[in-house]
């Protein structure tokens, strides 16, 4: 009978300890979670002399070496189709979509590709330099500056300092619209 | 086309079925103490083929049934046949309950919790025995009674196997072996016949050995994961085809490498001779040294040149291979979809009182899935042209002397690449005289036109947008849209290509030419300005190369004569909006392409080459591009754009200054407009969002007495769409209203309807109807085809 009395309160005392431990764990890992929850990665770019980021839940890969092929009846901000390991995916030239330029194709060395994924659309970006990769707190995100311009307003949906600089956050569900032309369907 | 999703149409009709369903439970109660109400009595048929309509327009298909036995019983009661007993309300009540289990349901019955066969056959002894519950009672228990009224002759049949086997077990039993197999057989369809009931369940309880090798003998994949494999697998072949590149090149180094030996060789006999006269002593060890590695990197090279070339070689076996296996992966056999058709063919006959004989031929054939699933309509298209158009009836054939029984046969074959359907009649073949007086009455060709076309042109008219030669719209070989459909949907969709041969008083054979898998065409690459661009073989009629001087200008176009006929030509850089080359070469090379009837010519800049492509999509970001059909990727690894040849045929079309055919519509006129009387709610609103997606301007009316009352006080639409059975005017005295009224005859009137009895079709037809369509093979576009068709 008391054998089983010191039993229980042994057992007691163990769950006790377990629960406690339990809670503490619990703890700790939401602390991290709520740290994780509240930074945002992003991955800075640079066309001409402003610096622009996506987040880097957003990008699939970055390449280097392509070969496009251009394809007729495109808008002119698609500058062609690239192959990538069997996959067929659009470069997208964002300078020119957002009216701020062209990246030039005419240099030594390709300009770098950011694949952008939104869904089941996917597009190779061209800028002209990557940058690091930024972690800020999310809430830290603006509005977008309102000096920008129209054209170029649609594509930004915010905007975060990253050291001293205030930089563009693309909003690529605006960049990855289908492309759709020509009259029928 | 956007699509439209039936499954967000389900919420209105549950919405709209509720009220009904409450109205209809009420009148039931009613009807009870006031079995004569004959107002009632209208209003209940009226409710409960709303229902009927409405469900199978959402695709609810067993609520439809339900509701199509009642509205049955409510006919007879109606007309006098039945009176309503109040011994009938337990089976209305049964069969309501059952509607909203399925409406609750989205029509799925999860585990069978109805018994719809029960019910059917319930309803069914009630509509054909009156009141006599003791009958309906009856049919409930034997349920051989409800197979009997749906199968007559195989009830028949099975009662007698029931018997002979069994006698012919006792006496075959104790005889030789040869007949255990047969034995085996009978006696399992001994077991089956003998208890239908549980033929389903027998299904379920598969002895352990069955569902053993069934579970190792396939597994389901996504689709999707297939093609990603297959996406792979091309990248692994490309590379092959590097290595084997590489291998070529490591052979050059190897040869430069071997006249550096024999160079070497040369001045090493000349140091030895200078040697003796002892001027290079110092250089002797080093020579030797040199002499000595240089041998020992120069068979070590042709070693390794050797083993690489054998390693490569041998890959390239395996590559192929696995190539191959993987595009089968994507293969399934024809009868996948052929087996479909036997019952098809059977219910089309006999709905236009035809007797035909089918035939498949080559079911096992493969093909890829995705053709499969493309070939399906067009089949079935030409099928109903077949039994509709082609075999006439059995008095006509006797008259001609043929047999009464016409044959229809499909088959199916590889040749090549490429697999050939083909599907022939012995009916009464394509007259291309009524073809051609067709096309001139409708406006399509001229007289001078239509006597200039050779016979087989002219066969091929039938192919022509909106070309028909009935004289009414019905769903049957047309579907309101003529074998145009059937032909985009071969070049199109499937890269092939379409025949037709034809003899008056013979027979028909159309013959389907499509590729082996959808994911690899042939293609013709040809060059424009620095581009190269494919293009798929299956509409190209002929390359041409031609001197200057046969291009004629007429009215300002360039134009090549060809086979007395003159054929357009346009320019592909122009189309394409590329930059010309230099041109090079006296010739100009030409490809010529028929589409929809259609032949233009477009000038190229240079023949590459014709080769198997494999098709890739453009992706999801480009989601359509004008004249752009894809991408193939080369052996090389380059990226060659594949050209679109519709969208090619429209821009030419256009830019060559042709209307385009008439059955153009000049966007100028602003959007069109449609009339849509329809009393029922989901019904209508399914409608109106079709019509709406498709750019309609969309007006609705709850009856027919509204809608005619919009057109009278100056409402322009382009066509109305109305139901037949609605309160206060009908669609048939709507269409009549319309079509006796000079300043709205020419609007046409297309009829959706799930009336489907051929009296109520002739009505339509008498009433002065454009179109017919039964909701029952209602769809989306067989809707919007036939109303573009029609107010063109």
């Amino acid at each position: 009978m008391a054998n089983t009395e010191i039993h229980r309160a042994g057992s007691l005392a163990e769950t006790a300890e377990e629960i406690l431990n339990r809670r503490a764990e619990s703890l700790a890992r939401e602390t991290i979670e709520e740290e994780a929850a509240h930074r945002l990665a992003l991955l800075l770019f640079r066309i001409a002399e402003e610096w622009y980021c996506v987040r880097v839940s957003d990008v699939r890969e970055i390449f280097q070496e392509y070969d496009i092929t251009t394809v007729p009846g495109v808008p002119d901000y698609i500058l062609g189709v690239v192959n990538v390991r069997g996959e067929i995916l659009s470069i997208t030239d964002p300078a020119t979509l957002m009216h701020i330029g062209a990246i030039s194709l005419d240099g030594v060395e390709q300009p770098p590709a950011i694949v952008i994924v939104n869904g089941e659309v996917a597009t190779a970006i061209v800028v002209d330099e990557i940058g690091d990769i930024a972690e800020i707190p999310d809430d830290s995100v603006e509005p977008p500056i309102s000096i920008i311009d129209r054209a170029q307003a649609a594509f930004i949906s915010g905007s975060v300092h990253v050291g001293d600089n205030m930089v563009g956050l693309i909003n690529i569900e605006r960049m990855l619209e289908p492309v759709i032309t020509g009259g029928r369907h | 086309m956007v699509e439209f999703d039936r499954s967000a149409f389900i919420g209105k009709f549950q919405e709209e079925a509720q009220e009904l369903l409450q109205r209809l439970n009420e009148g039931v109660i009613t009807l009870e103490g006031d079995p004569e109400n004959r107002e009632l009595i209208d209003q209940m048929m009226r409710d409960a083929h709303t229902i009927k309509g409405s469900s199978r327009m959402v695709g609810l298909i067993e609520i439809s049934d339900v509701a199509h036995w009642l509205e049955d019983i409510m006919v007879k009661v109606r007309d006098g046949d039945m009176k309503y007993t109040p011994q009938m309300s337990d089976y209305f009540f049964e069969a309501l309950d059952a509607i909203v289990y399925l409406a609750d349901n989205k029509g799925v019955n999860e585990g069978d919790v109805l018994d719809l066969d029960g019910l059917k056959s319930k309803l069914a002894a009630l509509a054909d025995g009156g009141t006599d519950a003791a009958k309906a009672a009856e049919a409930e228990t034997a349920e051989a009674a409800a197979n009997a009224a749906a199968e007559p002759a195989p009830k028949k049949r099975s009662r007698k196997k029931v018997a002979e086997p069994v006698q012919e077990l006792d006496d075959e039993l104790p005889d030789d072996d040869d007949d255990d197999a047969h034995e085996a057989v009978e006696t399992e369809r001994v077991t089956q016949d003998a208890a239908p009931k549980s033929r389903s369940s027998a299904g379920k309880n598969l002895s352990p050995d069955e569902l053993k090798t069934k579970v190792q003998a396939t597994i389901r994949i996504k689709t999707a994961q297939v093609d990603s494999l297959l996406n792979l697998i091309s990248e692994v072949v490309i590379g092959q085809i590097k290595a084997e590149q590489r291998a070529n090149e490591m052979r050059v180094i190897q040869s430069g490498a071997t006249e550096s030996w024999q160079a070497w060789a040369r001045i090493r006999s000349m140091l030895a001779a200078l040697g003796e006269s002892g001027a290079v002593d110092g250089l002797a060890e080093d020579v030797n040294l040199l002499d000595g590695s240089l041998a020992n990197s120069q068979r070590a090279l042709s070693e390794f040149v050797k083993v690489y070339s054998e390693d490569v070689s041998r890959t390239s076996l395996v590559v192929t291979d696995l190539q191959e296996q993987g595009m089968r992966l994507r293969m399934l056999p024809a009868n996948t979809i052929f087996q479909t058709f036997p019952r098809a063919v059977r219910d089309l006959a006999k709905q236009f009182k035809k007797e035909i004989d089918f035939q498949i031929e080559g079911g096992e054939t493969e093909l890829d899935k995705k053709v499969l699933e493309e070939i399906n309509d067009p089949l079935v298209h030409i099928m109903r042209n077949c039994v509709d158009h082609g075999v006439e009836d059995p008095e006509t054939r006797k008259k001609l002397g043929k047999p009464a029984v016409g044959h229809v046969k499909l088959e199916a074959r590889q040749e090549g690449d490429r697999i050939i359907i083909e599907i022939t009649d012995d009916g009464a073949g394509i007259d291309p005289d009524k073809v051609r007086e067709s096309a001139v009455r409708k406006g399509y060709l001229t007289e001078a036109e239509a006597s200039a076309m050779s016979d087989r042109e002219a066969k091929y008219l039938i192919f022509e947008a909106g070309f028909s030669t009935a004289a009414i719209i019905t769903e049957i070989s047309g579907r309101g849209v003529g074998m145009d459909v059937v032909r985009e949907f071969v070049v199109e969709k499937l890269k092939g290509s379409l025949d037709v041969e034809s003899e008056v008083g013979k027979g028909t054979t159309f013959k389907l030419t499509i590729p082996l898998t959808l994911a690899i065409i042939r293609a013709l690459m040809i060059r424009v300005g620095e581009k190269v661009f494919a293009m798929p073989t299956g509409s190209i009629d002929e390359t041409l190369r031609v001197d200057p001087a046969e291009i004629i200008k007429v009215e300002g176009r360039e134009v090549i004569r060809r086979q007395r006929r003159t054929i357009p030509l346009v320019r592909l850089s122009e189309i394409l909006g590329v930059p010309v080359a230099p041109a090079e070469g006296m010739k100009q090379p030409i490809v010529t392409i028929s589409y929809s009837g259609h032949r233009m010519g477009f000038m190229v800049d240079g023949f590459v080459g014709e080769q198997q492509i494999v098709i890739k999509p453009l992706g999801s970001h480009l989601k359509k591009i004008d004249n752009v059909a894809g991408v193939t990727i080369l052996g090389a690894g380059e990226v060659v754009p594949i050209l679109n040849i519709p969208d090619l045929m429209t821009n030419a079309r256009t830019r060559s200054g042709h209307r385009a055919g008439p059955t153009h519509r000049d966007e100028s006129e602003g959007p069109r407009s449609v009339l849509i009387c329809e009393d029922s709610f989901t019904t209508r609103e399914l409608e109106r969002s079709i019509f709406e997606a498709a750019g309609y301007q969309v007006e609705t009316a709850v009856d027919g007495a509204q809608g005619y009352a919009k057109l009278h006080e100056g409402l322009k639409v382009d066509a109305v769409v109305t139901d037949v059975q609605m309160p206060n005017m009908t669609g048939f005295e709507l269409t009549k209203a319309i079509k006796s009224d000079p300043s709205l005859m020419s609007i046409p009137v297309i009829i959706v309807t799930s009336l489907e009895r051929d009296e109520e079709k002739a009505e339509g037809i008498e009433a002065g109807a454009d179109a017919y369509i039964t909701k029952s093979v209602f769809n989306q576009d067989t809707l919007l085809e036939t109303v573009e068709r029609l107010i063109r």
